[in-house]
């Protein structure tokens, strides 16, 4: 099982590195270059930051065309965490209106319900969504650690498992090859490391 | 290091704590991980990233570092050693545009307010320099100085309970926790788990914190969460 680790340069990819190997999984790597990416059983794509920032990287590495290519023909096993799993929708206003990678029909805005603390900080409880892979043999509505200010929304099928913040988001999203979580599997615990395992043997 | 009020003995280093207490157990009976560098006197960043990198490998907790952040290269290379928030204390009053830095290019989130206080005359005095030096600005005045400066969330570290076990400061924490819009983190005093459920329920409270020994030891971490679970706190469930 070859992982590679999407490498822009933008956030902690430490612990996610060490999650991974710490669950027996020893070949896992940190790239940017096309040619690694394609020789990947399965992608992890990372981030902590801004929107904007974080798309320009991209752009400027090349990588849209390729990641596109990667996870919507060649159906390679994709898991986007936190900013990762936001640039994988189609948009976000963090930063300015910017497209994202487009894999999956999700736009990224910022909370609006008043009264609330942001950034959201913290452990909170996820609703895993019916015959979900992810969370496979993970106990009902577990904790994850959060920190973000800006949230997805959907109201595609996109096999969504919802948190309650003021508001319903999108905690993390499944189909097919494709799936994100807006939380830090690799910051939770036992539960992220379930979910990351999850990913890693079942899509 | 056991500190008692801030004063400091000495039990072993780093691989010390590895040998005895398998630090990568204990993590899984916490949420979070606060590591402080307490050296008196001046402090080595460098040193103490390595130590830093080499707690977190295998954590898969948020971690939360500091002690001798003075400028902003000092906070990046914690967090590069894999450190998720920095935590600040005497820049905080003493060079508040490294707090602005840090919040600028790391976020709110990422900085903690580390405020050390003992009660002089019946009323909490805010201490900086490893508790050595007295602030005239009130407790009041001084939190609600750093929610305007933005850190991301507040720990309250009674000097006077610190290492004690007697429990925490309920009086103080009761009058501040509610004071300020962020997370706030109560620490110095708990020597067992009934403590620790105690200040949890305070009104305000989002966590708390212990760094006694006593509550390393054998199984007290796994049974003080345990017993915490069973006596209604909103804590996480682990698997």
């Amino acid at each position: 099982m070859k992982l590679v680790i999407v490498d822009y340069g933008m956030g902690n990819v430490k612990s996610v590195m060490s999650a991974v190997r710490y669950l027996g999984y020893d070949d896992v790597s940190l790239s940017n270059e096309q040619s690694v990416l394609k020789q990947a059983d399965k992608l992890i794509l990372p981030g902590v930051g801004n929107y904007a920032r974080a798309m320009s990287r991209i752009n400027e590495l090349d990588l849209t065309k390729t990641l596109r290519e990667l996870v919507l023909q060649d159906k390679k096993p994709i898991l986007g965490v936190c900013l990762g799993m936001q640039l994988m929708g189609e948009s976000s206003t963090e930063g300015g209106f910017n497209k994202g990678l487009g894999l999956i029909d999700g736009v990224v805005e910022a909370f609006t319900v008043k009264e609330l603390k942001v950034p959201h900080v913290g452990y909170n409880q996820v609703k895993p969504c019916p015959e979900s892979r992810l969370y496979s043999n993970i106990h009902p509505e577990p904790d994850y650690y959060f920190t973000h200010s800006f949230r997805m929304l959907s109201d595609a099928n996109i096999g969504k498992t919802t948190c309650l913040y003021g508001e319903e988001f999108v905690a993390s999203f499944e189909v097919d090859n494709i799936a994100g979580v807006q939380f830090h599997p690799e910051l939770s615990q036992t539960n992220g490391l379930h979910l990351i395992k999850n990913f890693i043997e079942l899509f | 290091m056991q500190s008692r009020n801030f004063r400091l003995q000495r039990v072993g280093d780093i691989n010390w704590l590895e040998k005895n207490y398998k630090f990568q157990k204990i993590s899984f009976s916490l949420d979070e991980l606060i590591v402080v560098d307490a050296t008196r006197g001046t402090k080595d960043i460098e040193k103490f990233s390595a130590v830093v990198s080499r707690l977190v490998g295998e954590v898969f907790i948020p971690v939360a570092a500091g002690g001798g952040i003075r400028k902003i290269e000092d906070a990046e290379l914690l967090f590069n050693s894999g450190a998720d928030k920095v935590i600040l204390n005497s820049p905080l009053y003493t060079n508040p545009t490294l707090a602005t830095e840090i919040i600028n290019r790391y976020g709110s989130q990422s900085l903690v307010a580390s405020v050390d206080y003992k009660v002089i005359a019946g009323t909490p005095v805010v201490f900086i320099n490893d508790g050595a030096e007295p602030l005239s600005i009130s407790m009041a005045d001084y939190l609600l100085y750093l929610e305007q400066l933005g850190v991301g969330e507040i720990v309250f570290n009674s000097v006077d309970k610190d290492g004690t076990g007697f429990g925490y400061d309920i009086e103080n924490i009761e009058k501040y926790a509610k004071s300020v819009n962020m997370p706030f983190i109560i620490m110095g005093g708990a020597g067992n788990e009934r403590h620790l459920k105690e200040g949890l329920s305070i009104d305000g409270v989002s966590a708390v914190a212990t760094a006694n020994l006593f509550n390393f030891i054998g199984n007290g971490l796994p049974n003080a969460r345990n017993y915490m679970l069973e006596h209604g706190s909103n804590l996480a469930r682990w698997e």
